[in-house]
Formats: structure tokens, C-alpha cells, sequence
């Protein structure tokens, strides 16, 4: 067989079996918009600011109430953290060994610097390989999330803006499967033995 | 309605939580999305199961997307990462379900007909390793050129030209020795 008549044969093999599974998505749409619009919609903190702002028939008083008991609770739980983070001052819980608790689950810090990224999480055997977010709170560019996990053996890799990455610097070793890198850290009886 | 409209306004437009327009893009890009995962995966419920979820991540993420970059691409690189995750979790967890050439639609007695082209090259894919069946399913259904399947997979456009032209070659074996088991 020729190499263009075994390409057309692929092409034709690849479009009929989409074909005869089509019935499967005929309601697609009608089913991810409803998902949609069952979800509540998460408002961005500017355009809830925005909103709050926003000139209204209504009473301005009754705004500048809401405005300000709003910057009453800010700053109400923002003393109350700072002075529990000066408490705890001499033992910082951010620390790149596990902490372990009383029936061997450990929280294990993921750290990864990427500096111009958008996105960054982490998916592994730990969370079925759904994506757990990386969170950047002061834009360092070095992004951290804190999992608990039980003693056990753990695959995993990073995805900055949906690409992979695979190795970690602070893993324990790296595997080669579906022709890319993945980590892996050992909790409990391994590497992360503390 | 949205019919005349360009990508871009449809794009814009479902930023802005217009879910019918984002309806139109579904339509337009389900077939697509849908058969890469068929493609890669090998399981119609599967593949139902996260063209969904490609549609959903998608539009939560709309406002990562760069408008600079081809729609289809970044949409293609949603669907395929979750396909993979997917195949990641099933080597984990099997499952024992039943490959896609043997599910429903044709008489299995078909499925060993020697003159069953299809039949044959859909019983190969499903042997044939993902790393290489990938880039084949993005190239010869999805259409994409090399560049546009190195950027889905993150993978050097150098490797995929060298997987697909590996990949054809492992499925014209696989298909050989189908036929002629000894």
C-alpha cells in the first residue's frame, strides 16, 4: 500500500469512527451551557468594586454604609492575622519539609519558580491527575501550593499555562511515560523521611 | 444568528457571558474536539466525558486566551491535556473496559474480517502507544500542521515529525501482523 493511499485510509478510518459515535455530542452545547449557567458566576474583585461603586437611583448613604462596613471587616481580619502570624513568628509554618500529622498525613509543599506565568498547577496521582492550583499571592514568580498526603508513592508534574513540566527540582526521582518526564515524591517511608 | 459572525466577536462575546455565543463556538469545534479525544483515548464515553470538560475549561479560562493565538490550537491543547491526565489516571486505575473497534455499531465478527480496512487500522491505533498515536490523530483528523501539533502537545516540532512518520509505519506493522499472526 502507498504511503498517500494509507494516509487516506487513516483519514477516512478516523472520520468514521467520530461519525458513528456522533450521537454521543448532538446535545453538547445545550449540556455544557447549562453547566454553565448553573455555576455562580465568580466575579472579578475590580468588577465587584465596580458594581458596588456603580451610581444607583438609590441612596448614597446606604452605599457609603455598605463601603464602609466592608473596609471595617478588612480590617478587622487583617489585625487578626498579622498579629497571629507575629505569634507564630518563631516556628513559620511555610517550609519546604512536610508537616506531619497524627495519622501520617504529611502537607507537602509544591514550589516552583516560573516568573512570567499565568497559570501554574500541579497534577498528579495524589489528585487523579486533575489540575490543583499554584497560587503567587506577592508575584515573586515563585508559586507554591500546600497538599496533604498520606505515606505513599506519588507521580506527578507542574502545568505552567498548560504546559507540561515535568521535573521537579525537589523530586525525589523522575519517570519517563507517554514520552515526557513526570516526578515523583516518596511521603512517609521515602525521600520526604524527616 | 451567529452564523455570519467571525470568531473573534463570538469570542468576545462569550468573555462577555453570552453563553448562546459560546453555543456557536461548541457547534462549530464539538466534531473536532470530540474526535481528537475519540482519537486518543479510544472510548466513546470517555471521550463524550471530556469534550464536555474541554468546553467547560475553556470557557472558565477565556480570559487566559490570547487573542493572537489560533483559537483551535489553544482549544485542541485544553482537550488534549485533559485526555492525557485521563490516560495517566487509567494506568492507574484499570478498568478493564472494552476497546473502542469492539464497541457496539458493527457485528465484532466484522471487527476480524481481513477486508475490513477501518476495522483493522482502529484495532491498530488502539495498540499503538499514545506518544505516538497522538500526533497521528492531531495531524490526519484534526488537520494540523506540525508546528500547530508541536504547540498542542508541547512537544519539538522536530519529534513530531519523526513520531508520525514512526507512528505510520508501527501501525502498517501492527496491521501485518494481524492479518498474518505467524
Amino acid at each position: 500500500m502507498t504511503t498517500d493511499r494509507f494516509e487516506d485510509l487513516l483519514r477516512s478510518t478516523l472520520k468514521a469512527e467520530t461519525e458513528a459515535a456522533a450521537d454521543r455530542i448532538a446535545d453538547l452545547e445545550d449540556r455544557v451551557i447549562l453547566e454553565i449557567e448553573e455555576r455562580s458566576p465568580k466575579l472579578l474583585w475590580h468588577e465587584w468594586l465596580r458594581q458596588l461603586l456603580a451610581p444607583t437611583t438609590g441612596s448614597r448613604i446606604g452605599q457609603l454604609l455598605v463601603v464602609g462596613a466592608t473596609a471595617a471587616v478588612f480590617l478587622f481580619v487583617g489585625m487578626g492575622i498579622s498579629s497571629n502570624l507575629l505569634r507564630n513568628n518563631a516556628s513559620p509554618r511555610l517550609s519546604l519539609q512536610p508537616v506531619r500529622a497524627a495519622d501520617g498525613t504529611q502537607e507537602v509543599l509544591f514550589v516552583l519558580p516560573a516568573m512570567d506565568a499565568e497559570n501554574v498547577a500541579v497534577v498528579g496521582s495524589f489528585n487523579s491527575w486533575e489540575e490543583t492550583q499554584l497560587s503567587d499571592q506577592d508575584g515573586d514568580g515563585i508559586w507554591t501550593a500546600s497538599i496533604p498526603l498520606s505515606p505513599g508513592r506519588y507521580e506527578y508534574a507542574f502545568l505552567i499555562d498548560g504546559r507540561w513540566w515535568g521535573q521537579d527540582p525537589l523530586a525525589d526521582e523522575y519517570v519517563q511515560s507517554f514520552g515526557e518526564f513526570s516526578s515523583v515524591r516518596y511521603i512517609g517511608r521515602g525521600g520526604d523521611e524527616v | 444568528m451567529y452564523r455570519a459572525q467571525d470568531e473573534v466577536s463570538l469570542l468576545r462575546a462569550s468573555l462577555q457571558g453570552d453563553t448562546s455565543a459560546w453555543g456557536e463556538i461548541i457547534s462549530r469545534y464539538k466534531d473536532a474536539v470530540f474526535g481528537l479525544c475519540l482519537g486518543f483515548l479510544r472510548n466513546r464515553a470517555d471521550a463524550e466525558d471530556l469534550s464536555h470538560d474541554a468546553f467547560i475549561r475553556a470557557y472558565v479560562n477565556l480570559r487566559k486566551y490570547n487573542l493572537d493565538r489560533k483559537f483551535s490550537t489553544w482549544l485542541f491543547t485544553i482537550a488534549a491535556n485533559l485526555c492525557r491526565n485521563k490516560l495517566r489516571y487509567r494506568r492507574n486505575h484499570p478498568t478493564g473496559e472494552m476497546p473502542l473497534h469492539l464497541q457496539g455499531g458493527k457485528d465484532p465478527a466484522k471487527v476480524i474480517d481481513k477486508e475490513d480496512q477501518h476495522a483493522q487500522i482502529q484495532q491498530a491505533l488502539t495498540q499503538l502507544p499514545y506518544s505516538y498515536r497522538a500526533p497521528l490523530v492531531l495531524r490526519f483528523y484534526n488537520d494540523l500542521s506540525y508546528r500547530e501539533i508541536s504547540e498542542v502537545l508541547s512537544i519539538p516540532e522536530g519529534t513530531i515529525k519523526t513520531r508520525i512518520h514512526r507512528g505510520k509505519i508501527m501501525l502498517k506493522e501492527l496491521i501485518e501482523k494481524e492479518r498474518d499472526p505467524a
